[in-house]
């Protein structure tokens, strides 16, 4: 029998009520390795097919989940193998049939989103991937709740610049084509290097060839909970800190782990893997940057914020990987400057650039995401901060992600509101120095020595 | 199958509390197993482990019924199933 303390019981209640603890996502991969073929309407019909058969419960579930245990769940997603796998098809408009079918089958079973319309091109292109990164303005712009993602970079590759560039035309275009919402099509795209093969987080999550048939896979949050406990310690020195970040991050995990362990049980699915991030939603009180500012800093973008978030992303860490055997994901403190009000502020206060954010990325979880930069910036300069960030990604053999809203018909000082878990935030100045020449010799940044690493 | 769960309740103090909550978890089939209170500068707090049988009450009944109990005594009444606290805090 296991002894539960009242302050224990009240601590636990507290986190709920009190400090916006709840579990990020609940998302399902699913494979769609028995989908395949070249007709996209009879891959669309498997697919939707598949999808409605293996995740037609999730959110029912997830919602007994969150009445038995008294902790929201906040979104119910699915990740599906990279759509470029599995339709072989050369012409983009059969991608952006599958795309129609995706969004179709997600509405249909009521989840928020579902990620995988994607392909990985570190290397190379093959005419599956060339075709469906044609297709993603016109499928994302198209659809609600469709998520690309595109690995343009690997630690083990290099860095495919035709793709980098490639990516920044799509990112102009679906910048476009939404524009009348604000350009919220690029808030469903990400930019990767070294693409996890388990994320739950969109837009980025796709369910990789080294997964099973099935499984679930959990995104805890908490910024809230450990932003009360670094702020109720002033006194504390960084050592102490440090604990007091682990032993918070553990707690925030274990119940990470408790819905995993059932959600997968009661879905007939394998139990993926844990993410152990701090995602911050835009409500004030539940933010990346106040945990910072609780530790120390005047505003997010001091001097000292570099550090400041190496040592609360390392204590996250830790903590997590003592709560559970099945880590994975992106794990670590996320800084989308949109979804983090106070991020955002420090932005539209001139605190936070995008050079500092590129050095936090550094040694923090994704990267540059949910930035919103100038709509008349050129495809060059679009292209350079996305090499950059996967730059930082490829050289420490982490994974980086660049999700960048270029806001058309804005410039810097104006504001974007994209609603909901995505936010505002304001349009960030970006160097005007140029770098044609350099993104026009294309080709690919080689792979790195993996020693020498000074 | 027997259910465990634990009933917290915090609000400001009034005569009468622990008796409203303890009357309607009996209303609901439910037993009370253990259950500590305590005042302080007004503020009522109480901790009450509970216990029912599926066949004769659910959570989602149980919830209902002391959330309006909360909601006419003045309390922030939570239900939750005793696995999260044994799991948030031990391996």
């Amino acid at each position: 029998m296991v002894f539960i303390t009242e302050q224990e019981i009240l601590e636990t209640v507290s986190m709920i009520r009190s400090e916006n603890l709840d579990v990020r996502a609940v998302t399902m991969g699913i494979s769609l390795s028995d989908c395949g073929g070249r007709d996209p309407g009879k891959v669309a019909e498997r697919v939707r097919a598949k999808i409605v058969q293996r995740a037609g419960r999730l959110v029912g579930v997830a919602d007994e989940l969150e009445h038995k245990y008294g902790i929201p769940i906040v979104n119910k997603r699915v990740s599906l193998t990279p759509i470029a796998h599995v339709l072989g098809s050369d012409d983009p408009a059969a991608y952006v049939e599958v795309a129609h079918a995706l969004d179709a089958a997600a509405e249909e079973i009521g989840i928020d989103f579902v990620g995988g319309f994607s392909c990985l091109v570190q290397k190379g292109f093959t005419r599956a991937d060339s075709a469906l990164i044609e297709a993603i303005s016109e499928a994302i712009s198209g659809t609600r709740r469709v998520c690309s993602s595109v690995n343009v970079a690997s630690t083990r590759a290099g860095i495919n610049m035709d793709a980098v560039v490639r990516m920044a035309d799509v990112l102009k275009s679906v910048s476009q084509k939404t524009a009348a919402e604000d350009c919220i099509g690029c808030a469903k795209i990400v930019v990767f290097c070294n693409v996890p093969e388990d994320n739950p987080f969109m837009a980025g999550a796709l369910h990789g060839s080294g997964e099973p048939e099935v499984s679930v896979n959990v995104a805890i949050s908490g910024p809230g909970v450990v932003r009360n406990a670094v702020a109720s310690h002033p006194e504390a020195s960084l050592i102490e800190l440090a604990d007091l970040i682990k032993r918070t991050a553990f707690k925030i995990t274990r119940v990470g782990e408790l819905v995993a362990r059932e959600a997968s049980q009661m879905l007939g699915a394998q139990m993926g893997i844990i993410d152990l991030s701090l995602a911050p939603p835009p409500a004030v009180g539940d933010s990346i940057a106040e945990i910072l500012e609780s530790m120390g800093l005047g505003q997010v973008g001091a001097p000292g914020t570099t550090a400041a978030l190496a040592l609360l992303n390392d204590a996250v860490k830790k903590g997590g990987t003592m709560a559970t055997s099945s880590t994975g994901g992106l794990s670590g403190a996320f800084i989308p400057v949109s979804e983090d009000a106070a991020m955002a502020k420090a932005a539209a206060d001139g605190v936070l650039s995008i050079e500092k954010l590129e050095a936090m990325t550094a040694v923090c979880s994704l990267g540059l995401d949910m930035i919103v930069v100038p709509g008349d910036i050129s495809r060059s300069a679009l292209a350079g901060v996305i090499a950059d960030v996967m730059a930082i990604g490829m050289i420490n053999a982490k994974t980086t992600g660049a999700r960048l809203i270029p806001a058309y018909g804005k410039t810097v000082g104006d504001w974007v509101t994209l609603g909901g878990l995505f936010g505002e935030a304001p349009v960030m100045g970006v160097s005007s120095a140029t770098n044609d020449a350099f993104v026009a010799r294309g080709g690919r940044i080689p792979a790195p020595l993996q020693s020498l690493t000074n | 199958m027997r259910t465990s769960v634990i009933v917290t309740a915090l609000g400001p103090d009034s005569h009468g509390l622990l008796a409203a909550v303890a009357t309607t978890v009996a209303a609901q089939n439910a037993n009370v197993d253990d259950v500590s209170q305590t005042v302080a500068n007004g503020l009522f707090t109480m901790i009450m482990f509970v216990s029912f049988d599926e066949t004769e009450t659910t959570m989602v009944a149980l919830k209902d019924a002391l959330e309006a109990t909360g909601e006419r005594v003045g309390l922030q009444i939570n239900v939750q199933h005793e696995n999260i606290f044994k799991f948030m805090h031990r391996i």
